[in-house]
């Protein structure tokens, strides 16, 4: 096998996998135990493909049906774009560990598995590609697959939601659509680093502001950054607990990731006014997602809401944009990702052991003195999430502070720290309200789901806490290879221009 | 004929987020189409395509592009496939809460 089939593995793995296990569809957990193996294989293969990229030190190229760069599809690895694709199968498959413990009707229905699997493949294949056009099929696969698998929710209102998800995420596509016509009508070419060197060359094609509207508006739909958020939280708080807990983490990374290849490749010249609105809209959304998460009324929601503030800081670093501001970026993402599916998971955890399955607070008052394990979990993530040592989150939210003294934005930076100490409000009270608080007279835990998935994460995120050091060299080096856009250009090796 | 192509293009985006808007799902549905073939419309366009050949035509000179043609034919597929998932997302809906007005579908409210 060619190096360069590496970066093909963490896509097709999974789609194989989706089509194997439908193949299983009367026996289900034959069929649970197949996607989890699969799931685990693809992880595999992306965590050697990182390694791979990180040892040879040059971005992983792979030309679909042999035709040349700017021609054919291609599918392009270098170190964000493993690091993304590690940090999702990662989640993915935890989730996926979660779902098998899992006593939600929604987790046996006969294609639950399938459609996490072609979820993955969306996810991982729109941050491997290189090509516009791809991007958009693979942003429609995961798409399609997260609304199906919000319909099936136990939460009778999850029809509801998916709907009203899938009609905005919808809107998105259109606006890449309109993006991929207007950049081909300018400069004919779909390929990203193609598109890079002709903007860069040529910046002044009347089309080129436009699509760089419409792609910052399909990216902000996609990590749900604030004017677009209003669907998230309805969205992720309906779905079954497994799949809330990668939608809130990783499927927001999307956004994150185009932002990062929109401000550092494609527009790399020309993108000084998208930073200075994407550090406005982070603050906005460290106080939108902050005060909303403080004032809601179930712990879902609430961590939902949670991940608009947390989306904000990795925007703010991206529009930062100097070297350290995009490490810390990458850093922050992966941590995020970590503690928020962790949460999630403790959240639905604590639905699936409430008298009523629900995460509202009402019901939740009082459960944790029967649940002392779960209250250490809970206790830890949230620490994180905050960001206080010794966990990760900490180490996420030091490197974001000190990229934003170096650049001198002192303004966001006090900004930033009121914002940081509103998810102190909220994960405090959430916290109080659960394990601190006295159960209603007569009030029982019933049994419920399992708790070795967010065990899993939360010790994963104490391990990158105390030693981070393996994590931080990754993120500068990606940092230094974000920084040189011709790396990424040249290791497509062009056939002309 | 470019720009009575272009003003054909605007109208269909016009009606169709029009109807995209409306609060009946079913017209809604609609509008969904509409833009779609709309943005499949636009993308001929971004082609080369000059409007009195046909597409394909094997003109020297006035040939046409292939690739948004190809691009065409899988956002057809990817929308008719939205489509039909809208529609049977329908069905569930109006099922459950007896009403088509979007007004009605609400209960996402705590």
């Amino acid at each position: 096998m060619l190096a360069a089939h590496l970066v093909l593995l963490p896509i097709v793995v999974p789609l194989a996998g989706a089509a194997l296990a439908l193949v299983f569809w009367r026996r289900p957990r034959a069929q649970a135990g197949f996607a989890f193996g699969a799931l685990l294989a693809a992880l595999a293969s992306s965590a050697y493909l990182l390694y791979h990229v990180w040892t040879i030190g040059r971005p992983v190229v792979f030309q679909v049906g042999g035709w040349a760069a700017p021609f054919g599809i291609s599918l392009v690895g270098d170190l964000l774009s493993a690091t993304m694709a590690l940090m999702c199968q990662l989640v993915i498959a935890a989730c996926a560990l979660y779902a098998l413990g899992s006593r939600e009707a929604a987790t046996t229905y006969p294609t639950f598995y399938t459609l996490l699997l072609t979820l993955t493949t969306g996810l991982t294949g729109a941050m491997l590609t290189g090509d516009l056009f791809n991007l958009f099929v693979f942003a429609e696969l995961l798409v399609i697959s997260a609304t199906a698998l919000t319909a099936i929710s136990d939460d009778r209102l999850g029809v509801e939601a998916a709907f009203k998800y899938f009609y905005v995420s919808t809107l998105a596509g259109i606006c890449l659509l309109i993006a991929c016509g207007s950049l081909y009508i300018s400069y004919g070419t779909l390929n990203l680093a193609d598109l890079a060197g002709r903007i860069a060359a040529a910046p002044d094609r009347p089309l080129v502001g436009i699509a760089l509207a419409m792609l910052a508006g399909f990216f902000m739909i996609k990590s749900a950054v604030v004017p677009f958020h209003f669907w998230q939280p309805d969205f992720h708080a309906t779905a079954p607990t497994a799949i809330s807990a990668l939608l809130s983490s990783v499927v927001v990374k999307l956004g994150v990731y185009g932002f990062i290849r929109l401000t550092t490749l494609l527009y790399a010249g020309q993108s000084d006014g998208l930073r200075a609105v994407l550090v406005a809209l982070g603050v906005v959304g460290l106080f939108f997602g902050g005060l909303s998460a403080a004032g809601t009324h179930n712990a879902k929601r609430m961590l939902a809401y949670s991940t608009l503030g947390q989306i904000g800081y990795i925007l703010i670093a991206i529009g930062w944009g100097t070297p350290p501001a995009l490490a810390a970026a990458v850093v922050f993402a992966f941590n995020h990702a970590l503690l928020k599916a962790a949460m999630l998971m403790l959240a639905g955890y604590l639905a699936s052991r409430a008298p009523v399955k629900t995460a509202s607070f009402e019901v939740l008052t009082g459960l944790g003195k029967y649940l002392p394990v779960a209250g250490a979990l809970f206790l830890l993530g949230g620490l994180g999430l905050v960001g206080i040592p010794p966990l990760n989150g900490f180490l996420s939210k030091l490197l974001v502070f000190r990229s934003g003294v170096e650049v001198g934005d002192y303004l966001v930076l006090a900004l930033a720290g009121v914002g940081s100490l509103i998810s102190l409000v909220y994960i405090a009270r959430a916290f109080e309200r659960i394990w601190w608080q006295p159960p209603a007279d007569g009030v029982k835990v019933k049994p419920g789901d399992q708790l070795f998935a967010p065990a899993l994460l939360i010790a994963l995120s104490v391990v990158l806490g105390v030693w981070g050091e393996p994590l931080l060299a990754l993120a500068n080096a990606t940092a230094v290879w974000l920084g040189d856009p011709t790396n990424y250009i040249q290791a497509l090796q062009l056939v002309r221009g | 004929m470019d720009a009575l192509t272009a003003l054909c293009i605007g109208a269909m985006f016009g009606i169709g987020i029009f109807q995209l808007l409306r609060r009946n799902v079913i017209r809604s549905a609609i509008g969904f189409v509409i833009v779609s073939n709309a943005i499949n419309l636009f993308l001929l366009s971004a082609g080369a395509y000059d409007g009195l050949v046909p597409a394909y035509a094997n003109l020297i000179g006035v040939r046409s592009d292939a690739l948004p043609q190809a691009l065409i034919l899988t956002a057809i597929v990817i929308s008719m496939g939205g489509f039909a998932f809208v529609l049977a997302m329908l069905n569930i809906v109006a099922a459950r809460y007896k009403a088509a007005d979007l007004d009605e579908i609400s209960e996402l409210k705590y």
